[in-house]
């Protein structure tokens, strides 16, 4: 219908490769980014703060998961830590009165080079021993934060982002969504543009076969690390911008384990390697807690669910928990494969079956 | 191709004694080849004859434990594999290691990857400092399509292709990194004689377009004497012939080599 491959012709290699070649892909990518800019002023600001804000720095978080873990297919089970870093070396910089735009630049480049590290040394590994590695990172920053007071912020263990500005504007109220906002948009250009560039098929190279990628010379070891040092430096700067745009008040539980499952559950159940996936992950696995806990607490409420409050309190997790397996099993290509079929079924409509 | 001129060119690729263990297994023995400018050299011999294990040892893969390899004057016998690969030594595996996820074009582009600056910043800022490199190599990409007749195929994941097009697909992807030196172990393995002949006609297009050596393994021996300059045979690790095509093939030793081995690949 309106959804059309037929007629679009590509004449010159740029435009064959242009980030959405399809021009329905490229109107629906902008109408969301319009969506996304007017949001402050067509949805309620409860809204705006409490759920699209950490959606679109979680989607961050998982773009930078799902670039190491889909694309590169290197497992990364403590990524939450790497976050962590990002979010404590921001406002040590930043209260240290480094300009917020250098701390975050720095939280970055720290985080990369811890992250790879790590990486180095979970390179000499593979599979559910890299897992191992990357769960030691986990514990070992946990660790770290939790028993340096100079790093936590003392004995409360909560540090305070301090006041700053990005480029001249004060980071308050609706500026922090808008913050959020274009670090997303710009971690998700980057992450197309690898996956169309030499540098993101070599690390696809790796991945699906690494002594074919070294007969065509591309260094594995060289790919891996350096997947590792750009998915952490994604990473770290997304919890910088989660801890001074979101939370503002950070603690060590905010990047723990379960934050590291969380992330993975993000990228397994949006679809590994895709930048589409990498929001619906987010989305489903940020925002369905808190959807099943609303209409759970309001069944309690209409008396229909008349059983006590603890167990009130965990049927939403088990819900949760039960709707993640019934869906990795039923699409364990996850919510991507769900998105693209049915991209698919519009392009070559009314045929049943087609390419692209 | 003829004896005068053979003469007068300098050898591009020299394996001098060179030998691999795997355990107790000596897969090849000491083997000496040269393999000169310009030339098809054919190396041939039964199934497990260690011919892979050759090339395996000349790419870096399975370094040999003994003896010396040269390529354009420079050892090259310690190197990994995508060292081997700056060189301008390009192969194609037995068993088609194609990336399968990926699309022809994909496929092909990766083959030039050495020619190309990947980097993480290049990407971040595409439009400024990588689309023209990335347009400028899919331009050369396409002219290898061109050469091998791929363009109907282009967008197609590889792992839909039938054998045949794999194969052609890792020539090409071969074949764009511009390599000076090309190993080929079994190009034609699993083809029909239809494919086969168009296999043939690509590489001699392909060694002319771009000026090549060819290492060939290949078990048509109708294909080998066609189109091979020199030929060398091995027998269980061992070099037992070597020399002209018809000659070397015809050898008393050859000849009970292949009697004595039935199995071998038709
Ligand atoms: N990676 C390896 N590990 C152990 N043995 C090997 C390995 N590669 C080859 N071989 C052995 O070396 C011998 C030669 O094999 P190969 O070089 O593949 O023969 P060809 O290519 O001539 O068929 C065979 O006996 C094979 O089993
Ligand atoms: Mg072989």
């Amino acid at each position: 219908m309106f959804y059309r491959l037929t007629g679009v012709y590509q004449t010159d290699y740029a435009k064959d490769r242009a980030l959405w070649p399809i021009p329905t892909d490229r109107w629906i990518a902008l109408l969301l980014l319009a969506i996304a800019i007017a949001a402050p002023f067509i949805f309620q600001v409860h809204y705006v703060a409490n759920y699209m804000l950490p959606w679109l720095i979680w989607s961050s978080a998982a773009l930078a998961l799902t670039l190491l873990m889909g694309v590169a297919g290197q497992l990364h089970f403590g990524f939450a830590a790497v976050m962590a870093i990002g979010a404590y070396s921001s406002i040590h910089l930043a209260r240290f009165g480094v300009p917020f735009e250098l701390a975050l630049l720095g939280a970055g480049l720290i985080s990369a080079v811890i992250g790879s590290i790590f990486g180095a040394a979970a390179l000499r590994v593979k599979g559910l021993y890299l897992v191992m590695a990357t769960l030691a990172m986990q514990y070992l920053v946990d660790w770290v934060i939790v028993n340096v007071p100079a790093i936590s912020g003392g004995a409360q263990a909560t540090l305070r982002t301090p006041d700053v500005s990005f480029l001249f504007i004060p980071l308050e109220s609706v500026w922090l969504y808008y913050m959020a906002l274009l670090w997303t948009v710009v971690v998700t250009l980057f992450v197309l543009n690898i996956k169309r560039s030499s540098y993101g098929r070599a690390l696809v190279a790796v991945r699906d076969k690494d002594y074919a990628a070294s007969i065509i010379g591309v260094s594995p070891f060289r790919y891996k690390l350096s997947a590792f040092f750009t998915s952490s430096f994604i990473g770290g700067i997304s919890g910088a911008i989660l801890a001074f745009c979101y939370y503002q008040a950070v603690t060590p539980e905010q990047f723990g384990f379960h934050v590291s499952i969380q992330l993975v559950a993000m990228v397994l159940v949006g679809g590994l390697g895709s930048v589409v996936g990498a929001y619906l992950g987010a989305g489903f696995v940020l925002l369905l807690p808190m959807i099943l806990t609303n209409f759970v607490a309001g069944l309690g409420a209409m008396g229909i669910l008349n059983v006590s409050a603890s167990l009130l309190a965990h049927i939403p997790l088990m819900a949760y928990g039960a709707l993640i397996i019934v869906f990795l099993l039923a699409e364990p290509l996850g919510l991507a494969k769900i998105y693209d079929n049915t991209r698919k079924y519009f392009l070559v409509w009314p045929f049943r079956h087609g390419q692209s | 191709m003829s004896e005068n001129d053979s003469v007068t060119r300098e050898p591009i690729l020299v394996c001098d004694q060179v030998s691999r263990w795997f355990g107790g297994l000596q897969a090849t023995k000491s083997i000496s080849l040269s393999i000169e400018r310009g030339e098809i050299f054919g190396l041939v011999g039964p199934n497990g004859s260690g011919k892979t294990t050759l090339v395996n040892a000349i790419t870096g893969f399975y370094p040999p434990q003994e003896g010396r390899i040269e390529f354009e004057g420079n050892p090259i016998q310690h190197l990994k594999p995508y060292r081997v690969a700056a060189h301008g030594i390009a192969r194609t595996f037995q068993n088609v290691a194609l990336f399968r996820g990926m699309s022809v074009l994909d496929n092909i582009l990766l083959g030039r990857h050495i020619l190309m600056r990947p980097s993480a910043i290049a990407s971040l800022f595409y439009w400024w400092m990588a689309q023209k490199e990335e347009i400028a190599h899919r331009r050369k990409a396409e002219e290898i399509i061109d050469l091998l007749q791929l363009e109907s195929v282009r967008n197609e994941s590889v792992d839909v292709l039938p054998l045949g097009l794999q194969k052609r697909v890792e020539l090409a992807r071969a074949l764009c990194a511009e390599p000076r030196f090309l190993i080929l172990d079994e190009p034609m393995a699993g083809m029909n004689q239809e494919e086969k002949e168009y296999m043939v006609r690509f590489i001699l297009d392909a060694q002319e377009a771009l000026g090549l050596s060819i290492l060939l393994i290949e078990h048509h021996m109708d294909v080998v004497t066609a189109i091979c300059d020199r030929l060398m045979v091995l027998n269980n690790g061992q070099k037992i012939a070597a020399g002209k095509p018809q000659d070397a093939i015809n050898e008393p030793a050859v000849v009970a080599a292949y009697i004595g081995k039935t199995d071998h690949a038709a």
